[in-house]
């Protein structure tokens, strides 16, 4: 069989795959990691681009400056028209090449810093506890979701920003309506610039009364040097406010799901709760809730695994299924919390590997910690089948997730 | 047993923080921006596995392993 080098747009596979199972990215890239692991496809827009379904692949095209990843060039691929009208209307550093990059997301790369995190964790446990409370205190059933995984996210970002709480079902509201694959260009801009101009307006209130918070330091340091503009600052608390809740909300519900199907896995953790940073690891591997990321561009005609990439040739480094690689992650459809998944590439990988992949971690840790040991009997209080999962989402999760202890 | 140097790259760093969380005695992160400080060049052969996965780990390859001669 000679290889497959695109040349037909029509004749390749539509991307993005449906998603049929819960617990297991499309089977179409079990298929690629066997057959062809950098796999040609189309986009809704007849783009070609490509698939990197391996571990290999995908770390060294991120190191690559072959490849772009810059949001506002026009052949940059996205997997619904108004993910071009969200790209389009970013920019923030995410959607950056160097050295533009890395001179804004220097500014930044202190206030996630390991010390800086670590010095956050308990007033997240303190957030925790208080949910919990909150949980307890209403009685059985609650909703996941809505109790812990959505709020308390939330309640870091504010705790971070400086944020009133009563802001946070805009955030949210905001936040959300970015990643669904169902929605018009249209209603997608609206919500990235609603949220870029609720930010604008926070940077106001901070500056003309400074607190203890991130944002009254960035202002302190940048801002009123005149290193980093009004409007730039807004679009960078804008992307870090959207990326601070989803991800981690979707790992909360999804990963607690997990635990459930996995009953001697989760049995293992509490026995043993110090094995708590690497079961959120590999939780973080088997989950992965972002789907279509990273991507890039390439800028010039590239020989790759055989294949031949051409300039202007969309890349999606597909996580998903380079965490389910098994060169990487031996019986990767097989979740053990005793494995070292360290290596995983749920916050991608390269120079925009998440910027608060120390939070999000810190988050996990301290919920999966005390939510068993508050609730040792918890349990899924619905059938599988009735659990509502996010088929319609950039970033699978579930919209609820009812449990009873 | 050969020993090895470890290098890191500051130009390079992201400031994930990842090979802090792995090895505190080795690396640090500046206060001003949260870029790799190496504190111990000679870390020794207890250290090694840290070390390694934390260059392994590192997402913008800022650190090297050495094998001294």
């Amino acid at each position: 069989m000679g290889k497959d080098h695109g040349d037909d747009i029509d004749a390749l596979p539509l991307f993005p795959f449906a998603r049929t199972d819960p617990f297991h990215p499309p089977a179409q890239y079990a298929e690629a990691r066997r057959q062809c692991p950098v796999s040609p496809v189309r986009l809704w827009n007849r783009q070609r681009a490509w698939l990197l379904t391996r571990l290999a692949q995908f770390r060294s095209v991120l190191q690559d400056r072959r490849f772009s990843g810059e949001f506002a060039r026009p052949d940059f691929p996205a997997v619904t028209e108004a993910r071009v009208a969200i790209d389009k209307a970013e920019r923030a550093f995410v959607g950056m090449d160097n050295p533009r990059h890395q001179h804004f997301r220097r500014m930044f790369t202190r206030e996630f810093s390991h010390k800086r995190m670590m010095a956050l964790r308990p007033r997240v446990e303190a957030i925790a506890a208080d949910l919990l409370d909150r949980m307890e205190r209403k009685g059985p059933p609650a909703d996941l979701v809505a109790d812990l995984a959505v709020t308390l996210p939330a309640l870091v970002m504010c705790e971070l920003f400086g944020s009133p709480y009563e802001d946070h079902a805009y955030i949210m509201k905001c936040a959300a309506g970015r990643h669904g694959l169902r929605q018009t260009p249209e209603e997608a801009a609206r919500t990235a610039s609603d949220l870029v101009a609720y930010c604008r307006a926070l940077i106001d209130a901070k500056e003309r009364q400074p607190a203890d918070d991130m944002l009254s330091r960035v202002i302190a340091e940048f801002v009123l040097p005149g290193t980093l503009g009004r409007d730039e600052f807004a679009d960078i608390c804008a992307m870090i406010l959207r990326a601070g809740h989803d991800t981690t909300t979707n790992m909360i519900g999804v990963g607690t799901l997990v635990l459930f199907q996995h009953p001697e896995q989760l049995a293992r953790l509490k026995a043993d709760p110090s094995l708590v940073e690497q079961a959120v690891e590999e939780l973080l591997r088997y989950v992965t809730p972002v789907q279509f990321a990273p991507r890039r561009v390439a800028l010039e005609d590239v020989e790759l695994c055989g294949m031949r990439i051409r300039k202007g040739d969309g890349i999606f480094a597909v996580a998903p299924s380079a965490n389910r690689d098994e060169d990487a992650f031996p019986d990767p459809d097989r979740l053990d919390i005793g494995r070292d998944a360290s290596q995983h590439v749920s916050f991608g990988y390269g120079i925009h590997q998440c910027l608060g992949q120390g939070l999000a971690r810190i988050e996990l840790h301290v919920v999966f910690t005390a939510l068993f040991a508050r609730f040792p009997g918890l349990r899924l209080a619905c059938r599988l089948e009735d659990v509502p999962f996010k088929y319609d989402s950039q970033i699978f999760g579930t919209y609820r997730l009812p449990v009873e202890w | 047993m050969p020993g090895y140097r470890v290098e890191v790259d500051a130009t390079r760093c992201i400031g994930s923080g990842q090979c802090v969380a792995r090895a505190p005695e080795v690396f640090d992160q500046r206060e001003e921006d949260g870029i790799v400080v190496l504190l111990l060049a000679d870390p020794g052969p207890a250290r090694r596995e840290a070390v390694a996965k934390a260059a392994l780990l590192c997402p913008a390859q800022a650190i090297s392993v050495v094998e001294a001669p």
